[in-house]
């Protein structure tokens, strides 16, 4: 189990191994399955891809990380694990709380109804009772700040609107551990400000933040701590800076290039 | 120390596929019950949204279907007249009625997964929700079909009687059969994602196996001995002697608990064993 540090822990993974069957044919028809069972060899041949690769580590209650690394390094994957929604292929994950993935804005939401309806069908969909919901609908409709289109179906809304109610929704809910998958990327810069403070207003109560993105500008600004995943490896679990300067020596890009830094 | 440390963390590991401890898995089923019951709601709302008639779809679809039987039936061979027309008149309607409650719950079985592919990718939540969304919207299509029959019955002077209230055995018993089918339907397609595209086919033979185009009296007995093996027989004998103000035979009860049952512990325990790949194989 967990060694013991000064606070406790919020989330343990202990050697997480994810391992896909990525094939080359199209869908599972029973067409393709049927022709398998004749091209056994040929279906063997299908890509074995190891998503997470022993991966170990501790996030301590209330602490923001940063999950850090190139695209297909396996940060979606590991934040899916945390979540409960990937099985591990070996290891252990145990997290202590109730975890609230904002892994893909507005799950759950229904296009043709209306932001209000879709406050409450998101909030059931990350498990709250209709109650806990109702009892944050006036905060959450004045964070997102739509204004009169909260009674248009969503599907008149603009990406962005669509991740400002989203985000809302997300961080309303008195969530104990939030995973955070790009999710800022959405909004406009007023909107993210206003996020990073409500990020950071949940971790003074107790909240474990993890947040992954490729703007880096917003990780460093958050994270105390970071966890870079180079192709399914942990490569560094270390202060934020730390990690961040190491990636970018590694990737061989100018540190004060804006375009890096920047949600692009 | 806070709360969370003397809490007990939820911990994920590497299982074989097998059934996740039933106990844990339907207490969390009973807290996502508002949760299922609004994602039907808010679903079928979303799919009528868009055309002119919107809701009463759900009645008018089922009820022309009725009609072209009808007509169809009566090129084939003469109704009749009176009471015999008015006879068959309603067997088509309630039995289309009926059917459609089948029909739709496994229409919306065998999408409901991958609909919910986006819930499934990003949240976390007992995966038998989506099935019994399925049911439920299945359920509030009908029960408004089952309220018009009334009407029907009654204008064409079909006779009324204490027999009918055995609907409210019957009815229940069909819920759970559908499910049953839900379960196997759901986890086949995404195994097979074209069991959805077999579907129509398999339920249009379904339909002229099941006694809904005729009565159970029409059937030649060299074909009786096959097609009461079939599920539907028993629920749709059954129907046939409630609505003809009869009580239900308990040879029918019987078979169609049965069958219910069979369907409904076999799909259920499919589902289950096979859910913690949904994630992976969607």
């Amino acid at each position: 189990m967990p060694s013991d540090s000064d606070r406790p822990p919020a989330i343990w993974v202990d050697d997480l191994w994810v391992t896909f069957r990525a094939s080359r044919e199209g869908a599972p028809t029973l067409r393709n399955s049927l022709v398998g069972l004749h091209r056994r060899n040929e279906r063997k041949q299908a890509m074995l891809v190891e998503a997470l690769r022993g991966v170990s580590f501790e996030i301590p209650s209330g602490a923001v990380y940063g999950v850090i690394g190139r695209n297909g390094a396996g940060k979606t994957t590991l934040l899916r694990c945390i979540a409960g929604i990937l099985p591990p292929t070996a290891g252990r994950v145990a997290v202590w709380g109730h975890v609230t993935p904002l892994l893909s804005l507005g799950i759950g939401f229904n296009r043709e109804l209306t932001g209000r309806e879709n406050i409450l069908l998101g909030g059931l969909t990350v498990g709250l009772s209709a109650d806990e919901v109702r009892a944050h609908f006036d905060v959450i409709e004045d964070f997102a700040g739509l204004g009169g289109a909260i009674d248009f179906p969503m599907r008149t809304y603009s990406s962005g609107m669509f991740g400002r109610l989203a985000f809302a929704v997300a961080v309303h809910l008195n969530p104990e551990i939030l995973l955070i998958d790009e999710a800022l990327s959405a909004g406009d810069a007023s909107f993210k400000m206003k996020c990073m403070d409500k990020i950071r207003e949940l971790c003074e109560r107790d909240c474990t933040v993890l947040i992954v993105s490729h703007g880096l500008e917003v990780v460093k600004t958050l994270a105390e701590h970071c966890i870079w995943l180079d192709r399914g490896e942990l490569r560094m679990d270390s202060p934020a800076s730390e990690a961040i300067d190491a990636y970018f020596a590694e990737e061989d890009v100018d540190e004060t290039s804006a375009a890096a830094l920047e949600d692009v | 120390m806070s709360a969370s440390s003397i809490r007990m963390p939820s911990v994920y590991e590497a299982t074989e596929s097998g059934l996740p401890p039933m106990r844990r898995y339907i207490r969390d089923l009973r807290e996502r019950r508002r949760f299922i019951w609004h994602l039907a709601r808010t679903d079928l709302k979303g799919k009528n949204y868009g055309t002119v008639i919107g809701q009463s779809w759900i009645i008018l679809d089922p009820l022309l279907s009725a009609g072209v039987y009808f007509f169809f039936r009566s090129v084939v061979k003469s109704a009749g007249t009176g009471n015999a027309r008015a006879l068959i008149l309603s067997h088509l309607i309630w039995g289309v009625f009926f059917f459609t409650f089948t029909q739709n719950s496994m229409n919306y079985g065998a999408r409901s997964l991958i609909a919910g592919r986006g819930l499934i990718l990003n949240a976390s939540f007992p995966r038998a929700v989506l099935p019994l969304v399925a049911i439920v919207k299945g359920m509030l299509d009908f029960l408004p079909t089952l309220a018009i029959y009334g009407v029907f019955h009654a204008i064409l002077g079909q006779p009324f009687g204490l027999s009918l209230l055995s609907l409210l055995i019957v009815i229940p018993i069909l819920t759970v059969f559908n499910m049953g089918v839900i379960f196997i339907m759901a986890a086949a397609n995404v195994f097979f994602r074209d069991t959805a595209n077999f579907l129509p086919y398999l339920t249009r033979l379904w339909l002229y196996m099941t006694p809904v185009l005729y009565s159970t009296k029409e059937i030649p007995a060299n074909l009786k001995v096959y097609l009461r093996w079939n599920p539907l027989y028993p629920f749709f004998g059954a129907l046939e002697q409630i609505f003809g103000a009869q009580f239900p035979s308990a040879g029918y009860l019987l078979a169609a608990t049965a069958w219910a049952v069979g369907f409904f512990v076999v799909g259920s325990l499919i589902f289950l064993a096979k859910e913690r790949e949904f994630a992976v194989r969607l």
